[in-house]
Order: structure tokens, then sequence, then C-alpha cells
């Protein structure tokens, strides 16, 4: 009996471990010897035949060779499920440099996203974002903002007019005087004032009759240039880089005293001297200075009482700097392959 | 303005050099837009003389030339030149040189012979060829007799020299001049200047006032008008170290007394004009304005009509010129000229840039009277002029001026406080500090008491009038840059945008997450958008404002519809082969309350879309279909959905542009606010457009109205609820969305949802008829539904649209 029992163990050791090459012939190996009709069930089975000393040795023996099949057919089962694994992992490769399947997907314009940098970078420091009209008044494009009739820049050959008191806006000025004629006189105000601007310049690779810009003041008490200088700065450096250098000129404004003209070194060249910055090794970035005490007065405020800053610049410029643009049509021209390039 | 750093160096000592001095002019607001220098590509380049010529043996046209350029040995250099002979002295340029047309020069060998340099012509130089004779022109340059060998050639031709170019601001009419710019330097480099002494010796009997009438009639536009009479005046050549500074200047030389009269302007910043005495009828001369219809005959030989805001100077019959823009012809000074009577006056700034851009003639003279002339200079200029032109032995000065200065100009004085200094500036400065760059700029400081300091500003310096001006004054000579930068402080301020301003920035962003790109479009359009886009004749939209001096015929009103607009930006994307067009423009329109313009107009923010081709981007497994109605319709479900715009009808109807029987409206109670359809084919047509297009237009501030101000979350349900579906045939003509409503009003009280899911016409539809296929949800919060409830519900609902539509129901 011993021995046919450890013949049945060989055996069938043998079949698991050579036979197999797939997981239905281990489950026919399994149900050979150990399925209800298997040699060792059987075997068990047959025990009421066996004398009564017999029995708990041969039951031992039997068990410990089912046990060791059991084993053995659980191992070669791991063994089989892991390569049929791999050769259904192999079998499934596909080529992943196949492009993706991709939604459609729009672009936003290269100047709403300079704008929306912009927006954001002085929001942080406080400053409220107002709006005015395009179609605007004489008197708050150029009067409000200390330019007399007779002054060169308002020379009707410079603005498109609608008639002789209204014209559409030159620059984004006089969102100042509308803003603080909103305010309670000498109220603090942090505000910069995006938008349209129309000049009667001819459309070519750095001008165009419509642009962007964007009018910034701060008035409070005690606003002063070393103010003008830290907030400028710290913008510049925001919407360019870390390293940019910012210089300050002394410049002339009719409606800021003293006025500033804001450079940074060259950010095609770093400051080296290029074709971009005409070998100066700076860009002209920003004009600014601290608010002319007329231009308070005409709006309200009291120059005795409060000062501030104010400052405008070329979102356009900005936009060309940051992503290499050389042509300022390319913005207004629409071309999909161009807008495609953004976001 | 543009002057040599010789001229300066007539009147100040400096070290810096033209570059190191340009840039501190420019950190001190007085900007130096180049420094020129004129003999860039000339320092290899010197004068030799020809030892020896002979031809070149293997050609017809080259010669073999010795050359003496000073060193020890002679240099031998191949020619092509024809005008070179024996003796000869000419520029030359050495090995290493390099010209300023770019031309490298190196050792060669032309037909075998060896050549080390070149003969160089004036072209080759790039020198200033408006005085060269014809000789001097055609081929090698030859140089005088007596010009020295083997020096440089910038020495021998006067092009060491550095000009400095600036480009001042409307402000600083004072540095258009020498002296102006002498100040400046003197305090920026901290040398003292050494001013020329002017003194006129009057050395002629004859009395100027009884040999000229000058007087002023217009004392709008002319302040002063003073006069020198010179006699016995002899016209030649200025002297050459004038017509250097004067070139320098960029003004060219012409005759003594023109030169003197530019010489002076330039130096002084006080514009001159010399008359011939003999021509000035009635040796009178009066400030006047023009009449209108006058014939003026200026310099430049051509008659002008006045328009009779002109400021002419007069004499007895007639205009003899348009003041401080351009002298007349009849009065000129000409070889034959013997006396002379010198201008100096002070003329209306405004004025003259009127007069001068309404003629187009722009003078050196006239852009300094526009940017205010010193009031107080124009006898001292006279004097100037008088002395240089006695000192070259051209004329005698006859006693006297003429002078009419109707009202004495006053001194300006300004007062400050240290304190309102530093406050403005944000810095520390000590008041003598301050004091110390005043007196340097020629401001006379005094204390007037209790820390206040009084300050009387210099006749040049017609910019400074507040306590404001004196703190630029100072900030830019202490330097911007040694100014502490600072932030702001004070009160916390709460940062932002208006609503809005948010709402147009999401739906930006949305749409841009949507597929559609964003266009910027000008905001002027012309006429001819209306009939293309088949706007009818008595439309508003055809109420477009006009500009009075458009820029071109092509944009002469300001836009009524951004249709319009992104329909161009279309049409220039499909002429480029730009096929797949998604786009959209979010800008304001224009609509005037009434034409002619009283008040300004309604500005309105509309945002508009464009939308042909495929309807995914073309790839190996997208398929390649086109873009429909739906798709556009879509897009503003979506839009509005993402901008929580809840609870609109559509229905079919008729929008600009769009196709009759393809235009959604988007309606909230009787106000449309969104409208979607296909492009009208005769609009498509009228652009050129030949594929199917789609639009869309809304207005932003109207769904921002609309907007849902909910927040709240909804609980998801806690019980199941149970789907219907309903197959229909209906007729063809019946609307979804009247389906969708009946729908929703019988579901009864656990309706709560309905989706078309199919639609289809075709073989198995009986013709004029099309099926559909919804599935409707019904859901309690209060419990399981049971299949019961659910019957209720969809019973009605089959009554209902069996009667309404005469459905007749699918299985």
């Amino acid at each position: 009996m011993e021995e046919k029992i450890e013949q049945l163990r060989q055996e069938a050791a043998q079949a698991v471990k050579q036979a197999v090459s797939s997981l239905g012939d281990l489950n026919d190996i399994r149900v050979k010897y150990l399925g209800k009709k298997g040699e060792l069930t059987s075997i068990l089975r047959g025990m009421g035949q066996l004398s009564k000393e017999d029995r708990p040795r041969i039951g031992q023996i039997v068990n410990e060779a089912r046990q060791q099949l059991e084993q053995l057919i659980a191992e070669k089962n791991e063994e089989l499920r892991e390569k049929e694994l791999q050769k259904r992992l192999a079998n499934e490769k596909i080529d992943v440099t196949l492009p993706g399947r991709r939604a459609p997907r729009g672009h936003i314009h290269p100047l709403t996203m300079t704008l929306m940098e912009i927006k954001n970078i002085f929001m942080k420091m406080g400053f409220t974002v107002e709006v005015g009209p395009e179609i605007e008044k004489e008197y708050y494009n150029f009067e409000a903002l200390n330019l007399p009739k007779d002054h060169p820049a308002r020379d009707m050959q410079d603005s498109f007019y609608i008639n002789e008191d209204i014209l559409m806006r030159s620059q984004t000025s006089p969102v100042q005087a509308r803003t603080m004629e909103a305010h309670e006189p000498n109220s603090p105000i942090r505000m910069i004032a995006p938008g349209r601007v129309y000049r009667r310049d001819d459309y070519d690779a750095t001008h165009s009759p419509m642009f962007t810009q964007i009018e910034g003041m701060v008035i409070d008490k005690g606003i002063s240039l070393a103010d003008l200088k830290g907030t400028l700065e710290n913008f510049l450096k925001q919407i360019f880089n870390d390293k940019v250098k910012v210089r300050f000129r002394p410049s002339f404004f009719p409606f800021t005293e003293p006025s500033a003209e804001v450079d940074i070194s060259c950010v095609m060249c770093q400051g080296k001297g290029c074709r971009v910055c005409k070998g100066t090794g700076w860009l002209e970035i920003l004009g600014s200075g601290m608010i002319h005490p007329n231009v308070l007065r005409m709006s309200g405020y009291d120059p005795e009482k409060v000062s501030g800053f104010a400052f405008g610049l070329g979102v356009e410029r900005i936009a060309m700097l940051r992503y290499g643009i050389e042509d300022l049509r390319l913005f207004y021209d629409n071309d999909l392959r161009f807008l495609k390039q953004f976001w | 303005m543009q002057v040599s750093i010789k001229w300066l160096h007539d009147y100040i000592d400096f070290t810096e050099t033209a570059e190191e001095l340009a840039d501190k002019l420019t950190m001190a607001g007085i900007p130096v837009e180049n420094v020129i220098r004129a003999d860039e590509g000339l320092e290899k380049v010197v004068t030799g003389k020809v030892e020896n010529i002979v031809p070149h043996p293997d050609s017809d046209h080259m010669f073999i030339t010795t050359m003496n350029v000073g060193g020890a040995e002679p240099v031998q250099i191949v020619t092509g030149a024809q005008n070179v002979h024996q003796d000869d002295i000419v520029p030359v340029a050495m090995v290493g040189a390099k010209l300023p047309t770019g031309q490298k020069i190196s050792k060669g060998k032309l037909r075998g012979v060896p050549s080390n340099g070149m003969l160089c012509s004036a072209d080759e130089l790039k020198l200033d060829t408006t005085n060269m004779t014809e000789d001097q022109l055609n081929g090698i340059y030859i140089l005088p007799k007596d010009t020295p060998v083997g020096v440089a050639v910038t020495e021998v031709l006067g092009l060491d020299d550095v000009v400095l170019e600036f480009e001042l601001t409307a402000n600083r009419g004072d540095c258009f001049s020498v002296f102006g710019l002498i100040r400046e330097v003197a305090i920026l480099t901290g040398n003292e200047p050494k001013w020329p002494e002017i003194k006129v010796n009057e050395d002629d009997a004859a009395k100027a006032a009884d040999m000229i009438k000058i007087g002023i009639e217009a004392h709008d536009l002319c302040s002063r008008f003073s006069g020198r009479v010179l006699k016995n005046v002899k016209i030649g050549p200025s002297p050459k170290w004038m017509q250097q500074r004067l070139d320098g200047a960029g003004i060219r030389a012409i005759n003594n007394v023109v030169d003197v009269t530019n010489f002076v302007m330039v130096e002084l910043g006080q514009p001159m004009h010399a008359y011939d005495y003999d021509a000035i009828a009635g040796h009178s001369l009066v400030a006047r304005k023009a009449v209108a219809g006058e014939n003026l005959h200026t310099l430049d030989d051509s008659q002008r009509l006045a328009k009779g805001t002109e400021l002419v100077i007069a004499d007895a019959e007639k205009a003899a010129g348009l003041a401080g823009v351009m002298g007349g012809l009849e009065t000129e000074v000409t070889e034959k000229t013997t006396t002379i009577v010198l201008e100096a006056a002070c003329f209306n700034g405004p004025s003259i840039r009127r007069t001068s851009r309404g003629c187009g003639l722009h003078s050196e003279a006239s852009g300094r009277f526009e940017r205010g002339t010193d009031v107080t200079g124009t006898i001292r200029a006279l004097d100037r002029a008088a002395q240089l032109l006695q000192d070259m032995g051209a004329c005698t000065v006859t006693q006297g001026v003429v002078d009419v200065y109707p009202t004495t100009k006053e001194p300006v004085h300004v007062k400050f406080t240290p304190e309102q200094i530093n406050n403005r500036l944000g810095t520390d400065l000590p008041a003598e500090k301050m004091i110390d760059i005043l007196e340097k700029l020629y401001f006379k400081v005094s204390e007037a008491g209790n820390g206040v300091y009084s300050v009387e500003v210099p006749s040049w310096r017609n910019d400074v009038t507040f306590m404001e001006d004196l703190s630029e004054e100072i900030a830019r000579i202490y330097g911007f840059d040694n100014i502490h930068s600072t932030t702001p402080r004070g009160n916390v301020t709460q940062g932002g945008q208006k609503p809005a301003q948010m709402f147009e920035d999401r739906l930006k962003l949305t749409l841009s997450h949507m597929g559609l790109s964003e266009e910027v479009s000008f905001s002027f359009t012309n006429p001819d958008i209306f009939d293309k886009m088949e706007i009818p004749q008595e439309s508003n939209l055809r109420k477009a404002i006009p500009i009075m001096n458009p820029l071109t015929d092509e944009f002469p009103l300001v836009r009524t519809t951004l249709l319009g607009s992104i329909l161009e930006n279309a049409v220039r994307n499909l002429s480029r082969k730009n096929e797949d067009i998604k786009i959209f423009d979010v800008a304001p329109v224009f609509y005037p309350k009434a034409l002619p313009l009283t008040e300004l107009p309604r500005e309105v923010v509309k945002v508009a879309g464009f939308m042909t081709g495929r309807r995914n981007p073309v790839g190996w497994s997208n398929d390649s279909d086109m873009i429909d109605f739906y798709d556009a319709k879509g897009i503003v479900e979506d839009l509005l959905e993402i901008l929580s715009i809840k609870r609109y009808q559509v229905e079919a109807g008729e929008y600009t542009a769009m196709h009759p029987g393809k235009t959604a409206l988007f309606k909230k109670g009787k106000e449309v606010i969104a409208a979607v359809g296909e492009l009208h084919p005769k609009v498509a047509e009228n652009f050129g457009i030949t594929k199917k297009a789609y639009i869309f237009e809304m207005d932003l501030l109207t769904l921002m109205k609309y907007k849902s101000e909910k927040t709240k979350t909804e609980a998801l349900p806690k019980y199941p609820g149970i789907c219907r579906d309903l197959a229909m045939l209906v007729d063809e003509n019946v609307s979804a969305a009247e389906i969708e409503r009946t729908i929703a009003q019988n579901g009864g009280e656990y309706f709560t949802d309905v989706t078309l899911f199919d639609v289809y016409q075709g073989k198995q539809v009986a013709a004029g008829k099309k099926s559909m296929a919804f599935n409707i949800q019904f859901q309690s919060n209060d419990k399981t539904l049971t299949d019961a409830d659910a019957d209720q519900g969809f019973k009605q609902i089959l009554e209902a649209v069996k009667k309404e539509f005469d459905a007749e129901l699918r299985g």
C-alpha cells in the first residue's frame, strides 16, 4: 500500500512538473489524482478496508501526499498563470507612439493672456481693475490730464475724432480722472485701467491704429517717487523675470512731475546689446511719474493732502518681448497658425 | 538736435568719452539717441602718395602702384582706377581695414600681382559728397597736393569729431542749444563752463533806429521783436571752424551771414533771420497776422496762400516771411547784399507749430519756437551774431538795437520746503544738497523764513512753475537710481476686478476650453460690411458712427456688429488654407443714441463666434465629419450652462446674417440672450465662403444679468429612480423642444428629466414623418418608486403626445 501511494505521489509530481503546458492540463491532473474519483481520493475512500492499526498511518501518508500534491499544483498554477499573463501582455502590445485622441482645443489670444497676467500681478498688490468708455469726451482724454488745447499731443492729426468734443480715446488715462471723480475726494486709490486705445498711426510692424494700453494709478497720503520705483520694479520682475534689471530715466509727460521713462535690461540679449535693443542693452517699457498737481486738482483731489503716481504701458510691447514676436500686426491678423501657439 | 563733442569742448573741459557723457546726459533726462562717429570704419585708412604707376601686364584696365604711406617701405597696390597719376595723394585702405561699406581689406593677388591694400573713392569711405567736385567724385578721391602723407585720413578730412544726437523732451526747449547743453554737462561732470565773451563794437556811425522801423501788431503771437542793422556786408564763405561746427549740428554751410545766424541759433537757442535791408519795402518790418488769401513767396521759391492764422513779418508792401518758419524770397540775403537787418524775436510756440505743420515746413527755427525760446535772450543773440560777423571782417555794426518788447517778462518765483521735496521723492536729502543742485542749474535760492525757500527760475526754464518741477530737477541730478525703492504704505486695499470683467475673462476661458480660439479685431468698419452681411437698409446696425478723420477709406466707421469683424477674419484664414476654423471674439460695438453724435454712444460688449470645417482635429483615429448646426448650438448650450444661465427657451427665429430656417434664438421671456445659426448662404457668397459655416452672437451684460447666483449643491437622490423610453413617430415639423415641453408638463409628480436620444428620418419612416426617442426619468426623494408610480406619469405623457402631436407610438 505504501509503495502504491509513494508511486502515485511520484507519478503525480512528475506529471505536474513535466506534462503541463496549460491551466487546463493542470486541472486534468488534479482531477486524476485528487478529484472525487481520483486515485489518491480512492485510496482514502478505501481506508475502511484497512486494519485499524494501519488506518492512521496510511491516512497520514495519503494526506501528506495529497497536501504535497496540492501545493505542487498550486505552485504550478501560479507559474502557469504568470506565464499566460506574460504571453497576453506580449500579445497586447500596441504602438504607443501613435498620437493620442485629443479633444478639440481653443486658444486664448496672446494679448488677452498677457493682459490677464498683468491684471493678476497688480490685483495681488491690491489694485482694482477699472474700465472706461472707448469713445470718450475730449475733456477726459486731454483736459483732465493737464493737456491744454494747444498741446502738441492734442493735435487732431494724431487722434480719431468723432466731432470737436468726442474722440476715440488715445490713451487709457481718461479712466484715471473718471476713477478719481467716482471716489470721495482724497480717498486712497490703487487701480489699473486696461483697454483698447486708438491713434492715427499707420499700420506697420510696430504701430497700429488700435492697440492695448494699461494705465495705473496709486493715490494716498505720502506716496513718493520711491514707491513708484518699488511698485514698477516689482511688477516688471514678475512679468519678465527676477533677473531683469530696471532703470528709471527722467523724462517728460504733461500729466506727471517728475516723470520717468522705465527701461528694462534687454530680455533678448540679457543686456549685451542686440538688434531688438538697438545695441543699447535696454528696452523702453513704460512711462510713469508722480501725478501732476493739476491733474489731482482737476478731479477734486487736493495735492497738498495726497500725492500719487501713475504709469502707462503697452500690452503689445510686453507680449512681443515675452513671446519674441517681431511684427505687431500678427496680433490683429488672427491667423490660426499664430493663435494656436498660445495656451 | 545734434551737436559735436568739439563744439561742447569749446566751452567746457571734460574727460568723459562721448559714450560716457551720453549716458550721463540720458540718465539726467537729456536723452542722447545716438553717438555718431564719422570715423567709423576709417581706422586703417591713411593718406598715400603715388610714387610709381605702371600698367598691369595681364590686364588692359588695371595698374600697379607703388605707394608711399609714410612707412619705411613703399607698399604695392593694384588698382582698377583710371584717374590716378604719379604724385597724386589719395586715401589708402591698409591691410586689416574694415571700410564703412563693410568691405574688409586683406593681402591678395590681382591677376597674379600681389596687392597690399586699396586706393579708395569718396563713396567707399562713405564721405559726405555734397561739396565735392566732379573730379573728386569720379574714381579715386584725389586729395589736395599739400596733404601730408602717411597720416590718418580722418584727421585730414576733419572726421575725428563725434556727434551726439539728442531726442529731447518737449519741455526742455532750453537744451536745444549748445549753451543749454553746456549747463547740463557742467553740473553732471562737475566742471566749470568757459562762457565766450559776447561783446559787440558798434563801429558804424549810422543809427539802427534811423534806418529800420520794427513793430508788433499781433501781440498774442509775438512777444518781442528785436533787430540790428549791419552795414558794409561782404558775403562770402564762413571760416572752416564754423562750417565744421555747423556740419556737426547737421546744418549745411551756405554763406557767412546765414551760417552765423544758424551758428548763433544752435549756440544760444535763439533762432535768427537776416533780411537784405535794401529789399525791405519802406524799411519797416511788422509782426502781424496774415490776411487770408495773402500770397507768401517763401525762400524755397514756392507760393503759399495764407489761411489768415499765420504770423508773418511784413514790410511796407507785403509779407516778407512766415515768422519763425521760413523767410521770404524777395528779402533773402544774396551775393549782392551789402546791408542786412538781423531779426531775433520771440514767437508764440503753438502758433508756429500750427503754421509749420499746416504747410509741412519743419525747420531748426520752427522746432525751437514750438518748444519755447527765452524771451530775454534776443539782444544777446543779435550781439553775438554781429560780433561773429565783425570778427570775420564781414561787416560794420551800426549804433544800437531796435527792440520792441511791450511786456517785460518777470522772473518766476517758486517756493518749496525740503520736506515737501523729500516727501515727493521718498528721499532724505539735506536742504544744502537741494540748494546746491538748484544753484548749479542757475536757479537763485533764498530763504523765505520758517524753513521755506524761494527760488527764482532762470529765464530759459519756461517749464518750471511748481514745487513739483523743482523736485524733478533735484531728482534727476541726484539720480533716479540713487533713490531707494519702497512699496506704498497705507491701509491694505482689496484689489480685484468688477463682476463684469470677471465674467468676461471666465467666458473667454470657457470658450477656449470648448475648442474655440480667441481673435482680436479692430473696432473700425466700413459700409460694405453691411451690404455683405445683407443687413436691411433701415436697420439700426447701419447707423454706425463716422470718424471725422479716418486714416484710410478702409475704416471710416466705428463698428456696430462684431459678426462683421469675425467674418472678415474667417475669410482671411480660409484664404490661407486654414480650413478648420473655430474662433470667437469678445469686444464692444458702438450704438449712437443719435447721429451726429451729441453724447457718448452706448458701448455694448458682444460675444461672437464662427465655426466651419471638421468637427475633430485631423487624426488617424478621428472621423472627418464636418461641423453642423448642432455643434454650434451645443457650444452655446454648454457655455450658458457653465456660466450658470438656466431656464431659457429656444425657438426658431431670424437673426442678422443667419439662415432663416437654421437659426435658434435663446430667450428669457421676450429677450434674446443668444442667437446661433448657419451662415446665410447669400452672406456666405458675398464673403466668398464656400463651405457651410455657423455663427453665434451674444451680449455679455445680458448674459450676466441672467447668471444664476445659486451656489448650493443639490443632494444626491437617496432612492433609486425609474427610466422609461418613449419612441414615437411625429410630423417632421414638430420641434423637439415642443415635445420635451409637453413631456415635462405631463410627467406627474415624479418626473425629473427628459433626454432626446434618437432622431430618425428615412427608409423605415413614412414620408413627412420623423421618429424620435426620449428617455424619461422618474425619481422621488421620499421613497423607492414602484413601476406603478412611474406608469402613472408615463401614461399621462403618452396621452398628451398623442393628443398634441398626433404621435404614433413605436414598439
